[in-house]
């Protein structure tokens, strides 16, 4: 690499790897602000004009928001699940996806909070949910939870921040980080205790609702079934998500960044996991027709109006389901780079599609018998403030790629 | 409203509810205007939208979705019904999930009470009720000049990014509470305590008092063969019951039976 | 030190790692928290009502005043909650005659019209084009010395007799000063709006020979056949009608009264009733007249009542020797059920069954008056529903149609008028109310803007009080070119109404909540009963009482007309009229006669034979000569809808909304957010259309369509309802307000802009109760 190639930041570029020319990468992150500031602009709406300027109203209290939260959080499940594979089940290998796994849960993390804060009505009062905490509402539970479990992913990002070259030549932030590195396991511990219970309260969330009898489902103990379905279609799709957004960073980056065995270990485990996921769903499908059919509610009426048709469950649990299990169970069809992709996506997009229907199309439902149906759909404000934080988290993705040391077999696998 | 500060553990408890006679609600609308009136319930200039409009009291139009000339309609008034939970264990709905504690059952007179400056608007009470008796403030609330002059001071205004709901007027509970305490006494009669909504009814159709006495009418009205609930079988146990001799109104307070245009429809 | 790449990284990697920490551990973080806290708690609220300075709203002493609401004709008792100066609560009065602590949609709503934008500030002269909401702000003196400039031109002119006043209502002390103006000045146009109780109390002239408004004894009544009475949407004394609906649905089924609602459409009232009969619209007196067929037929009638206190019922001769025939004689001829049947779309068996058991039932009453009575409707029409109620027999009987005396007249001095009154009094009414024509009717309010449209000159000045005939008049278009040729209109409406919109000079009169008056009988009750209003709060306006405007300009014009009218003020002309009672009202706030009951048979009639006439002598007594015998008597004489079929295939009925107040007071904000998704959708208004006649316009629901009448054309939305009878039109009255504010005006469309007046021939009042219509899809 001749000096007069080198990019401008060549200095802050961890050394070994090969990155774009700082103008190029000023440019993509130029771009990338576009949709940002349309975000921040419906976000500032919501803020000062009040959420009138949205879709939702009286019948749809909950909406995109509400559904892209849930499904965020699910998809930043991959962070804690891998660190737990990483230092708890000690799957060696997977130490050269579980930094990247981190920063996608960061990301994910902070857009499921941002995402929040603008959705509720009175965010200068966001704080209340701590302050006049009730331990009885599954939203408490949440709050605390997530917002435990951002801190420790901040903890598990700080080192990758201070492994920064410039940083990393003080011996304070080094010191720190090595210390930091020894804490992991610990550290991955406490996020694997709270990522159970805050992945499972999200599922409690609509669980609980036994006015809603699409949503009500009876449980163990506190715990509606949702609770531990929650927590497990997180697990199995959190690293796929992994997988994708590693697939779209290689694709951008043009190089392979982590080699193909690790990515098989996540794309086994989650094609194991969502067979079980599957099995229990379908169980708690049945056990829901029943009961909800005792209060009054047959299953014919939760689909009786569209768009929330009979189409909705088995796009959900078979398209979007059984579709990619098997296509990750089969070792062929996972290894095949393509298939996998295809697959990954598909659980991702079911994770999502089981949020929206949990919240949704649970609010969707009439409930009074004289209820009429309404449909909804968000608005380019909802849509804007949402995706604000795709495009923030992919300025934060960019900026870890071309600063921090997060791929360790890049140099490996691209030897300049 | 000023509340007149008193030892606890010797309240007199009461489990205040309603009893709607559908036969005699004529769907006039009185009750909604006395409710918006008493509590200081904002307005704009189009409401036409009415799934964000803000109503603590509803008055549904239902049909029995008969063609000509076989229809019928009939009207259901909604105030907040005041569920006291599944199972009788008191987890009402709406405050079993509010995260900040806002929304309260109070066990001194059967109440769901809600503290507009606390709640900071998750919408999650919203989602759990199921009778779309809570709504939220879309808009900040706005008077033409010279008209905040009726607001009643006893209520307090509600800002903008809150869940408001019907307290079953609980503002004229504490007056008249007081009001006995300074007489002396400890119980309220049955024509001390009356919501806006039940004073206004020019039908009468709508009783209020206290469903555990059995001096008050209530009490009576509810054990009526034709009384009923809304979605008994939820398990939310409301405290508004409805009387009806029409049989298919009747059955329009239990499960949803589908598409539109299958048995009861909106009128 | 020199800024390169290494320091200026270095640099910038520090500042933000340190600011980032410092920011996060600093207190400012949860004092900022706090801070907005109270803002959006606290300061943002209060911000909300108009200003940060005062806390509101502002608690003060709390207080109760009873008045009187007269906001429609029902004249309820309303207390009034007042914390400090404000008044915050209207309720019903506990224990008033009327309405016993109830009240309505727009009772309820009042105080937003106390205290609303739509308020008229004070004296206002027009500025601008008529109609264009420019206004001048007056003095007192200025505005009322206009209006003696221009009255006493006009008397000077010898055009006294121009002058025309159109008041709400004849009733109470205002308006009877308002028609000793009009005597005094000299002219005899003071009209009065027009309603079925008009045709009611004609109807009572003619076949009882008394001067009385109808009274109902409701309460007692046990069967209610109702010809399209909105009996719950308004009609009447509105709270008073509906609780006595909620006595006729008594817990006890065996008290239960049964309610039979005759009506094309399934309003509030049909849907409230035991029996919902459509029938084609228009037919209603044909359907009383197959009754009373089923009645005679079968001796099912009060035979006591028919044969010794009634006229006419058998063929007779009369005293000429001139034979003539007999109601029974009339309708067993005409009014088999099977020709009812054909006329009014009912079977055949339900005629008999529905006859048999108003007969049958020991408390029956048939009631009468479209809707909410607003429209006058036909006389025979009434006379054929009245003739029901005298064969059962329940004339001034409980639970029975009561012929109450109108209100004895004030006792005031006569007023004596000087040559140019006298002329001017003298001259024919432009209306032709009491002429030959029309010698039994007092005010044909449509006529005088046809008058006015077609004779330019014919009217120089309206004075309007308590009416908004620009709005409220059915042809609206007609309305507006009459208004066109009146140079000078005054209005003394509190409110910006279409009147006031379109008149020059405004005299604000105080709000009822602001100002003392009387407010005798309601509509429809069947005991006397005065009521008074009491100022409830000081007046928020410049506004001053129209009673004292209108003696201040009386005596401004001095003579004559200043000398009737010796009071020094309102307050004291009314506490004189109403010497002995006025201790009574000013404590309790209203005298009733609790015990009245109204004449037996043999004192009730004063008709010339002294009995309840089937076949009216009276018409010729009055020179009102009719060619043939049936002219005499109650029979069916269908009013034509204006409109070819072929053209406008289609029926539009006015519907009345609870909801929707249609008079001269617009809708307040809370009722209009009360109505339905299916009434009003932004500023379109719905119309309702049966879906088998949607289907056969290619209409679905939602949809827009042009609605167009012989008279004017809407673009309205469609609403389908299988609650209306196929090939009718239903569209609701009270929107397409242009005056007041934008919390009212421009929405929706007004209904009386697409209706026309069709004559009744004996009232010559307006007996419109549809229009042939046409509908399609845009
Ligand atoms: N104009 C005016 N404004 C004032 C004052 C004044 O004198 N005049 N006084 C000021 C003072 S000193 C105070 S303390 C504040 C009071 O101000 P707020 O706290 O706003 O007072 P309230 O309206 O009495 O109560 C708020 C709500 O709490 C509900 N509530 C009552 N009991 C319960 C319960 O047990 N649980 C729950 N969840 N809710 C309940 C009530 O229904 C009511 O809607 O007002 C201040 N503002
Ligand atoms: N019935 C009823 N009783 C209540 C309550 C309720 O809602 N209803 N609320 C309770 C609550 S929350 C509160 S805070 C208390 C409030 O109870 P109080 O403290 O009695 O409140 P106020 O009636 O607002 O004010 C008391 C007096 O202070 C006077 N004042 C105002 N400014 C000054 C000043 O600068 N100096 C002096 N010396 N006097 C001044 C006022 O004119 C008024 O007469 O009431 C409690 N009691
Ligand atoms: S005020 Fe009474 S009659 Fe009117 S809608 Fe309400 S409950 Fe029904
Ligand atoms: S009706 Fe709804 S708001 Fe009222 S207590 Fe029940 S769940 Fe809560
Ligand atoms: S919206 Fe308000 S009351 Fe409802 S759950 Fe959230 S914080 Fe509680
Ligand atoms: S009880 Fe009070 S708050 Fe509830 S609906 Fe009636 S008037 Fe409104
Ligand atoms: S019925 Fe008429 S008089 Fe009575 S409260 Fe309503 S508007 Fe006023
Ligand atoms: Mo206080």
């Amino acid at each position: 690499m001749d000096s007069a190639s080198a990019p401008f930041d060549s200095a802050l570029i961890p050394k070994g790897v090969k990155r774009c020319q700082f103008k190029w990468f000023l440019l993509w992150i130029a771009i990338l602000h576009g949709p940002l500031t349309i975000g921040v602009i419906a976000t500032l709406m919501c803020w000062g004009l009040a959420l009138n300027v949205t879709y939702l109203n009286n019948n749809y209290p909950f909406g995109l928001w509400i559904a892209a939260d849930l499904g965020i959080i699910a998809l930043g499940a991959g962070a804690f699940f891998t660190g737990f594979l990483r230092y708890i089940v000690k799957i060696d290998e997977l130490k050269h996806i579980v930094n990247f796994a981190v920063i996608v849960g960061v990301v994910c993390y902070a857009a499921a909070q941002g995402i929040l804060g603008v959705d509720i009505g009175q965010p200068l009062r966001g704080w209340f949910i701590f302050w006049h905490a009730n331990v009885h509402s599954m939203l408490t539970e949440v709050a605390f939870c997530i917002t435990c479990y951002f801190m420790v992913l901040c903890v598990e990002y700080l080192p990758l921040i201070l492994e920064n070259r410039q940083i990393y030549k003080f011996g304070f932030p080094r010191g720190f980080a090595h210390h930091l590195h020894e804490a992991m396991p610990t550290i991955a511990a406490i996020g694997v205790f709270l990522s159970f219970f805050h992945q499972g309260s999200l599922g409690g969330v609509p669980g609980v609702l036994y006015g809603r009898p699409f949503a009500f489902r009876e449980g163990f103990l506190v715990w509606p079934w949702t609770f531990f379905l929650f927590i497990l279609s997180a697990i199995a799709c959190g690293p796929c998500f992994t997988i994708l957004i590693t697939r779209i960073t290689e694709g951008f980056a043009r190089k392979r960044l982590v080699k193909r065995n690790v990515i098989d270990i996540l794309a086994k485990i989650s094609g194991r996991l969502l067979a079980l996921y599957l099995v229990l769903k379908t169980i708690d499908t049945v056990y829901w027709i029943a009961t909800a059919g005792k209060v009054g509610a047959p299953l014919s009426s939760f689909y009786a109006n569209q768009p929330y048709g009979y189409w909705v469950l088995i796009t959900e649990l078979g398209i979007f389901g059984v579709i990619p299990c098997i296509l990750l169970l089969i070792k062929a069809t996972r290894q095949n780079e393509n298939i996998l992709i295809l697959a990954c996506f598909l659980n991702c997009a079911g994770i999502f599609m089981n949020r929206w229907i949990m919240t949704v199309q649970a609010l969707a439902v009439p409930v009074m018998p004289f209820d009429k149906f309404v449909s909804y759909h968000p608005n380019w404000v909802e849509y804007a403030s949402t995706l604000l934080f795709v495009w923030a988290g992919a300025i934060v993705i960019s900026l870890s790629y071309r600063y921090l040391p997060i791929f360790s077999q890049e140099k490996e696998l691209n030897p300049i | 409203m000023k509340e007149a500060h008193h030892g606890e553990g010797d309240e007199k408890t009461y489990k205040f509810g309603m009893v709607i006679d559908l036969d005699k609600c004529t769907g006039c609308g009185a009750c909604m205007v006395a409710c918006m009136a008493e509590n200081n319930i904002s307005f704009r200039k189009d409401e036409t939208d009415k799934l964000r409009s803000n109503f603590w009291m509803r008055v549904y139009k239902i049909s029995n979705g008969l063609p000509f000339p076989d229809t019928e309609v009939s009207y259901i008034p909604r105030p907040c019904m005041h569920c006291e939970g599944y199972d009788h264990h008191h987890a009402t709905p709406c405050v079993s999930v509010c995260p900040a504690t806002v929304t309260d059952y109070n066990h001194e007179t059967g109440i769901v009470s809600q503290i507009y400056t606390r709640c900071f608007g998750c919408r999650y009470c919203m989602a759990a009720c199921p009778y779309h008796v809570r709504v939220f403030n879309w808009w900040d609330p706005r008077w033409p000049k010279g008209m905040e002059k009726y607001l009643n001071p006893d209520v307090s205004v509600r800002m903008r990014g809150v869940v408001e709901k019907c307290s079953f007027c609980f503002h004229r509970y504490q007056r008249a509470k007081n009001k006995a305490y300074a007489e002396g006494r400890r119980e309220l009669r049955e024509d001390e305590y009356q919501t806006a909504c039940t004073q206004a009814c020019p039908a009468g159709a709508i009783t209020f008092g206290d469903l555990n006495d059995p001096h008050h009418k209530v009490y009576k009205l509810k054990k009526d063969p034709n009384a009923f609930r809304l979605l008994e079988k939820l398990g939310t146990n409301p405290k508004v019951y409805y009387v009806s001799t029409t049989d298919w109104v009747r059955k329009a307070s239990d499960a949803y039976t589908g598409k539109q245009g299958e048995g009861v429809t909106p009128g | 030190m020199k800024l390169d790449r290494r320091t200026f990284i270095e640099l910038s990697v520090g500042f933000s790692v340190g600011a980032g920490t410092g920011i996060l551990l600093s207190p400012v973080n949860w004092k900022l928290m706090d801070d907005m806290t109270i803002w959006s708690q606290e300061l943002w609220p209060r911000y909300q009502l108009g200003g940060l300075k005062g806390q509101l709203p502002q608690r003060g002493e709390v207080t109760h005043v009873d008045s009187v609401c007269t906001l429609c004709p029902g004249g309820c008792g309303i207390t009034v909650r007042k914390v400090g100066d404000r008044a915050t609560k209207i309720e019903g009065r506990a224990g008033y005659p009327v309405n016993d602590g109830g009240i309505c949609i727009l009772g309820a709503a009042g105080l937003q019209l106390l205290y609303g934008p739509w308020r008229v500030p004070g004296p206002l002269r027009r500025a601008g084009q008529r109609g264009a909401g420019q206004w001048e702000q007056v003095s007192w003196e200025e505005a009322i010395a206009e209006a003696v400039k221009k009255l006493a031109a006009l008397r000077g002119e010898g055009n006294a007799h121009t002058v025309a006043c159109m008041l709400g209502s004849d009733r109470g002390t205002v308006p009877q000063l308002f028609a000793r103006f009009m005597k005094a000045f000299g002219s005899p146009n003071l009209m009065r709006t027009a309603t079925a109780e008009d045709t009611y109390e004609l109807t009572l002239g003619l076949m009882q020979g008394v001067t009385s408004s109808v009274g109902y004894d409701l309460e007692r009544a046990n069967f209610i056949l109702s010809f399209g009475s909105g009996l719950i949407e308004g009609w009447g004394s509105p709270v008073r009608v509906i609780k006595a609906h909620s006595i006729w649905r008594s817990a006890n089924v065996k008290e239960r009264a049964t309610v039979v609602q005759i009506e094309p459409r399934l309003s509030n009232t049909a849907a409230k009733a035991d029996r919902w009969y459509p029938i084609n619209p228009g037919t209603e007196g044909a359907l009383a007249l197959g009754l009373a067929h089923v009645i005679i037929k079968e001796s099912l009638y009060d035979d006591n009542f028919i044969r010794n206190h009634t006229f006419g019922f058998e063929n007779g001769t009369d005293a000429t020797g001139k034979g003539y025939m007999g109601f029974k004689r009339l309708v067993l001829t005409k009014y088999t059920p099977e020709a009812v049947s054909r006329m009014t779309g009912l079977s055949s068996s339900k005629i008999i069954n529905l006859a048999r058991a108003f007969a049958r039932a020991k408390y029956p009453l048939a009631v009468w008056g479209r809707g909410k009575g607003t429209m006058p409707g036909s006389v025979y029409e009434c006379m054929a529903v009245h003739a029901l109620n005298a064969l059962v027999g329940n004339i001034n009987r409980p639970g029975g149609v009561w012929a109450r005396p109108k209100v004895a007249t004030q006792g005031w001095p006569e007023v004596s008028q000087d040559a140019t009154a006298w002329t001017g009094y003298g001259m024919p009414r432009l209306d032709g109310a009491g002429t030959k024509r029309y010698p039994l009717t007092g005010h044909r309010p449509e006529r005088l803007f046809q008058m006015a449209s077609e004779k330019p000159g014919a009217v120089e000045a309206l004075l309007v009080h308590e009416a908004d005939p620009y709005y409220t008049t059915l042809d609206s278009q007609a309305v507006a070119r009459a208004f066109e040729n009146i140079p000078f209109v005054v209005s003394f409406s509190s409110y910006m109404d279409e009147t006031a919109h379109h008149a020059d000079l405004i005299l604000p009169n105080h709000h009822y909540l602001e100002r003392w008056e009387d407010c005798p009988t309601p509509v429809g009750l069947q005991k006397p009963l005065l009521g008074l209003l009491r100022p409830v709060v000081a007046p928020q306006f410049d506004t001053k009482h129209a009673g004292d405007t209108l003696m201040t300009i009386a005596r401004a014009l001095g003579g004559t007309i200043a000398n009737a009218f010796p009071w020094e003020d309102y307050e004291g002309l009314l506490k004189e009229t109403l010497a002995d009672q006025w201790d009574t009202l000013e404590e309790t706030g209203y005298v009733e006669q609790a015990g009245y009951t109204p004449p037996a048979w043999e004192q009730a009639f004063g008709t010339p034979s002294g009995k309840f006439e089937f076949y009216v002598s009276a018409f010729d007594q009055v020179g009102m000569t009719m060619r043939k015998d049936v002219g005499y008597l109650p029979h069916y004489e269908p009013v034509k809808p204006e409109g070819d079929a072929a053209l406008y295939p289609l029926v539009l009925i006015p519907t009345d909304l609870m909801r929707l107040a249609d008079g001269p007071v617009g809708n307040p904000p809370f009722c209009t957010k009360t109505l339905e998704e299916t009434e009003l959708k932004g500023n379109d208004l719905f119309v309702e259309v049966n879906p088998e006649t949607a289907a056969d316009h290619g209409l679905s629901e939602g949809q827009y369509a042009t609605l167009e009448t012989p008279k004017d054309t809407a673009k309205v939305l469609v609403h389908l309802f299988e609650g209306i009878m196929p090939g009718v039109i239903g569209i609701p009255k009270g929107l397409g307000h242009t005056g007041y504010d934008d919390y009212l005006a421009g929405k929706g469309v007004n209904a009386n802009s697409l209706l026309g007046v069709v004559e009744d021939p004996i009232s010559g009042l307006c007996a419109t109760w549809g229009i042939r219509a046409k509908l399609t899809r845009v």
